[in-house]
């Protein structure tokens, strides 16, 4: 390595030069190596628990991973009900008539419609959370659905049609990440139980990891058209870092579909299906 | 479901009480159609395994204790949730002999959403659909 350092002064400098040149570069490469190490650790402390470190931002806190609900199938895990105003209180009694009888009415998942925003919080499939700069993304395994949330300020307009996942806003408050969702279709329900909402549904999210194991989704549904006041619930994940998202296309053989009594279908044997 | 007694199935006593105090099992759709406070014992013979989304189908023939002999067409959760517990596309073929638990239709048609196929073949399966 001495012979290719360049050296214009004397011999005696020269030599000495060289072999302080060599040092200082060994020790600048060590320590250069061991700032990286550092911040590669920092990183990998950041993202520990990830399903992948390339799936989660450097520059968020992490929640990336692949997350299951845990608990109860309606909205809140402990059947708690939001204060229903006229005329969805008359609504939601009729489903639940419906539903106690066993045929339940309205769900448009049965013909493999989207279950929209709550809804695909609590349904019983995971999802992996991806995030990347400026956004927060929800893959879900339920029929491939997905949710954007944006980091970058943009706001919904008031010209956005309603839709199924509505739009998110986030921010990031500590290691607690904030979504704003609206503009959500109104004939979405918020769970396997009918639970309806209006289009004026607003749903604020605080979503953080409790634990390495555990995501928390403290949902806040304020709708004044349907619900008499906020209605808060606090969901858990569970990570499952070994699982991996299938394909899930709910149209390859739903024998589900409702009829026009709007009656979840239980289909009747079908023909043999090839895979 | 009159007639379930007169078919090759059982009520599960020792079963009942599990479903009781379990959160009902939740599929793609509604559930509600399903008798979560019932389980029975169904056994059949296979005629086809639907591998496929957004559920697994299990159509199987039941002869009941009279030699009559109906299709009864069974609701698992999705080809995923299955894989996880064990399952796979070939678990199940035509002409397998099957014990399962079932969770019945409400309605008395044959038919219901599976909690755990028990047996194939005489050979214990233990693999869960739903919990």
């Amino acid at each position: 390595m001495d012979a290719i350092l360049p050296d214009t002064r004397d011999s005696t400098w020269a030599a000495r030069g060289s072999y302080l040149g060599a040092r200082r570069l060994c020790w600048g490469l060590l320590l250069g190596l061991a700032i990286l190490a550092g911040q590669v650790r920092g990183v990998e402390a950041q993202n520990r628990g990830s399903l992948d470190a390339l799936y989660a931002d450097a520059h968020q806190p992490d929640i990336s991973g692949l997350w299951l609900v845990t608990g109860y199938f309606t909205l809140s895990p402990d059947r708690a009900l939001p204060s229903l105003k006229p005329p969805y209180d008359t609504l939601y009694a009729k489903r639940m008539k419906a539903f106690n009888a066993g045929a339940p009415i309205d769900d448009v998942t049965a013909n493999c419609l989207p279950p929209g925003m709550p809804h695909i919080m609590v349904v019983p499939y995971p999802f992996e959370i991806v995030q990347t700069p400026g956004r927060v993304l929800f893959l879900f395994e339920y029929s491939g659905q997905l949710r954007r949330v944006y980091l970058d300020g943009r706001r919904p307009s008031d010209d956005d049609d309603p839709t199924y996942y509505g739009f998110s806003s986030g921010h990031w408050e500590g290691s607690t990440l904030v979504v704003e969702t609206s503009r959500i279709r109104a004939e979405t329900q918020d769970d396997f139980s009918g639970l309806p909402h209006s289009e004026a549904l607003v749903i604020t999210e605080r979503i953080r990891r409790v634990d390495h194991d555990t995501l928390e989704d403290q949902i806040t549904l304020t709708d004044p058209k349907a619900y008499a006041r906020p209605f808060t619930v606090t969901r858990r994940y569970q990570l499952h870092p070994t699982w991996t998202i299938g394909e899930y296309v709910c149209e390859e053989n739903n024998r589900n579909a409702s009829g026009a009594n709007g009656v979840t279908g239980f289909g009747v044997p079908a023909p043999p299906k090839k895979r | 479901m009159t007639r379930a007694g007169k078919l090759q199935i059982f009520l599960a006593a020792g079963i009942v009480a599990l479903a009781l105090s379990g959160a009902p099992a939740i599929a793609h759709h509604s559930f509600a159609m399903f008798d979560q406070q019932r389980t029975l014992v169904l056994e059949g013979t296979v005629l086809q395994f639907q591998w496929t989304n957004p559920h697994v189908w299990i159509e199987m023939q039941v002869r009941d204790d009279r030699g009559k002999s109906a299709e009864w067409g069974v609701e698992c959760t999705s080809v995923n949730m299955l894989k996880r517990r064990g399952w796979h596309h070939d678990s199940l073929h035509p002409g397998d002999r099957v014990r399962l638990l079932l969770r019945p239709l409400r309605d008395g048609s044959h038919g219901g959403q599976l909690a755990t196929l028990l047996e194939v073949n005489g050979t214990p399966a233990n693999l869960v659909s739903y919990h």
